[in-house]
């Protein structure tokens, strides 16, 4: 198969259209405007459902609508617009429908601006609405794996129904990189003991969260986190780069990772024992494959776009087996090379 | 003598589309009860249960998936309108409702609401119009009229204060997408009656793909209103009528 130049946000688009997406709703932010934008050309063409929303919280609700009827749906934001979307994606969580969200994230916090950033771990990982629920997160790191993860994406959605967030940024959904498309690779899930079909020769099915027995209410939600712990033993997932023999491991997540392996490589060069590790699934976090290099490395540093929030998740894995230690920044130039280079050598050279 | 009752028998019976040996749960004299069993009796005549999605709403009507015996999904607080787009374009062959009392429509909601009518969706929404919030213990709402006294507004509805009350019929009526927007009335046998085919044409224009077709349904709400069933009826007549008159606004 040819690779095709494309960019991050039309890649997310076409890999949704791939993996069936049946219903696009979504509502204008930048940098994340092509992907509605591609759907709205595409989705009528293939007689599937685009709205352009009144709102993100519309879009949000009718991709809750949609997913009850079994329907693959999804939409796509950004930063301060997906804020306007947690309630719903409690909702959608408590539901337990299988939505996809696409958030490319942009500098905060609220309006801040289209720069891109990674300051929406928390938000994406932690979450904003009510109560104990959890949503699987997904973050690329190249257009490729755009690509790849939104497939995933909607996998997992359906295996687990459960909300999946694709966590890119604006400086994936606008770089435009060769790319392959390769069909949707897995299997469909089965829906018919739960989607909303109508009730013909069957019960009546009712999807909603409200429970008024306390002790109802309460099963409900252990039963989620049964749920949630198959999700946590089965899906971790992580990129790990010369790892085996390195005294220092760098700690990254999304279009930052590409920067951290060009530094690696070139400490590398220079004798120094270095390696990466990079979470793929935000949520569950590949705390397992931690827990194993903590035992071998002597410190672990964690780089983000951001003031410091995945950082917490790694202090969890490590649990104080070695130092953990942090540099960051919220918005401005993507951390370059040669700044991971500096920080990497004198965190080896403080030992 | 004993006496058996044969369901062939009986000239009043419990429509297919309410679920059997459904207990509304309701305050006494409420008109919920009456609003809802309309809606299965269309259902019913239209032969639509097995393909119904019904979509409910928060507040006093959250539980339609305890009565109605279709398919039903919670939307969230206002958003109704949101979740029933997103079931209906993604299935068009399904007959897709919602039921969602005047705070859910017409405040948290407007803008879902009017957005839905706006682009013509071929949806019937039903918006029960009790003037207050019911579920929440009575506090003032955005239909709450001009002098009423509520939890929150308790020397009356003022316009300093509180601004002025919307009548939802009307707005939805200036939608262009809008097929069908009427109001009726259930605090009479008769009015029940016309309210019955306001709901019944609601549903026609959603089956002929006509657009949205919506009707607003003035309801008591006597615990809130510190009124007997009789007196809350009365009340609608004496003071919601001249505010919120009843009829049939686009179709």
């Amino acid at each position: 198969m040819t690779k095709k130049l494309t960019k991050g946000n039309y890649a997310i688009a076409q890999a949704a259209i791939n993996a069936g997406c049946d219903g696009y709703f979504g509502y204008p932010v930048t940098p994340q405007n092509e992907i509605g934008e591609y759907m709205s050309k595409k989705m009528p063409k293939l007689k599937r459902a685009y709205i352009s929303a009144e709102s993100e919280i519309g879009a949000i609700n009718m991709v809750l609508g949609a997913c009850s009827t079994g329907k693959k749906a999804m939409t796509s934001s950004s930063s301060m617009a997906i804020a306007l979307m947690q309630e719903a994606l409690c909702y959608i969580a408590a539901d337990e429908l299988p939505a996809v969200l696409v958030s490319v994230m942009r500098a905060g916090p609220a309006l801040g601006y289209i720069y891109p950033a990674q300051g929406d771990y928390n938000q994406a990982v932690t979450g904003g609405g009510n109560g104990d629920y959890r949503i699987i997160v997904l973050a690329p790191s190249t257009v490729q794996e755009c690509i790849d993860l939104t497939y995933k994406s909607f996998y997992l959605a359906q295996k687990y129904r459960n909300p999946v967030t694709l966590l890119a940024d604006g400086l994936l959904g606008q770089m435009m990189e060769p790319v392959e498309f390769k069909d949707y690779p897995y299997p469909e899930i089965p829906n018919d003991d739960w989607a909303l079909t109508g009730a013909k020769n069957r019960e009546p099915r009712a999807i909603y969260s409200l429970e008024a027995k306390e002790e109802v209410l309460e099963k409900r939600v252990n039963l989620l986190f049964e749920k949630y712990k198959v999700i946590e033993e089965n899906e971790q997932d992580f990129e790990e780069y010369l790892t085996q023999d390195a005294e220092l491991i760098v700690t990254c997540f999304g279009s930052l990772a590409r920067n951290v392996k060009s530094a690696v490589n070139e400490c590398r060069k220079q004798g120094l024992k270095v390696g990466m590790l990079r979470p793929i699934t935000l949520y569950p976090f590949p705390v397992y494959k931690i827990q194993e290099l903590a035992k071998k490395t002597k410190k672990i540093l964690v780089i983000e776009m951001n003031m410091g929030q995945m950082v917490r998740d790694v202090q969890l894995a490590v649990n104080g087996k070695v130092p953990v230690k942090f540099f960051g920044k919220a918005v401005g130039k993507w951390i370059e090379v040669e700044t991971i280079c500096e920080k990497i050598k004198k965190e080896i050279g403080n030992g | 003598m004993q006496t058996e009752t044969r369901n062939e028998n009986l000239i009043f019976k419990i429509p297919k589309s309410l679920k059997e040996g459904t207990k509304f749960p309701f305050c006494p004299g409420c008109d919920h009860g009456v609003a809802v069993r309309l809606v299965a009796e269309i259902l019913d005549e239209f032969n639509l249960r097995e393909k119904t999605i019904a979509v409910s709403s928060i507040g006093c009507s959250v539980m339609l998936y305890d009565w109605v015996n279709t398919d039903c999904v919670e939307a969230p607080h206002g958003r109704a309108l949101a979740a029933a787009t997103g079931v209906k374009r993604t299935n068009t062959d399904k007959c897709v409702f919602t039921y969602q009392g005047d705070g859910d429509f017409a405040s948290i909601g407007l803008a879902e609401s009017m957005h839905a009518a706006l682009r013509g969706e071929n949806i019937t929404a039903i918006c029960i119009n009790n003037t207050t919030y019911g579920m929440t213990g009575g506090q003032a709402g955005p239909t709450t009229i001009m002098g009423q006294v509520t939890t929150t507004s308790p020397t009356g509805r003022n316009k300093e204060y509180y601004g002025y009350p919307i009548k939802i019929a009307e707005q939805i009526a200036l939608c262009e997408g809008t097929a069908f927007a009427a109001r009726g009335s259930l605090d009479t046998v008769l009015n029940i009656r016309k309210t019955k085919e306001l709901i019944k044409k609601a549903f026609e224009v959603q089956l002929q793909g006509l657009g949205f077709g919506f009707v607003e349904i003035l309801s008591s709400c006597p615990t809130n209103w510190r009124m007997t069933p009789q007196e809350s009826h009365e009340r609608i007549r004496k003071e919601l009528f001249s505010v919120y008159p009843l009829g049939v606004y686009k179709e």
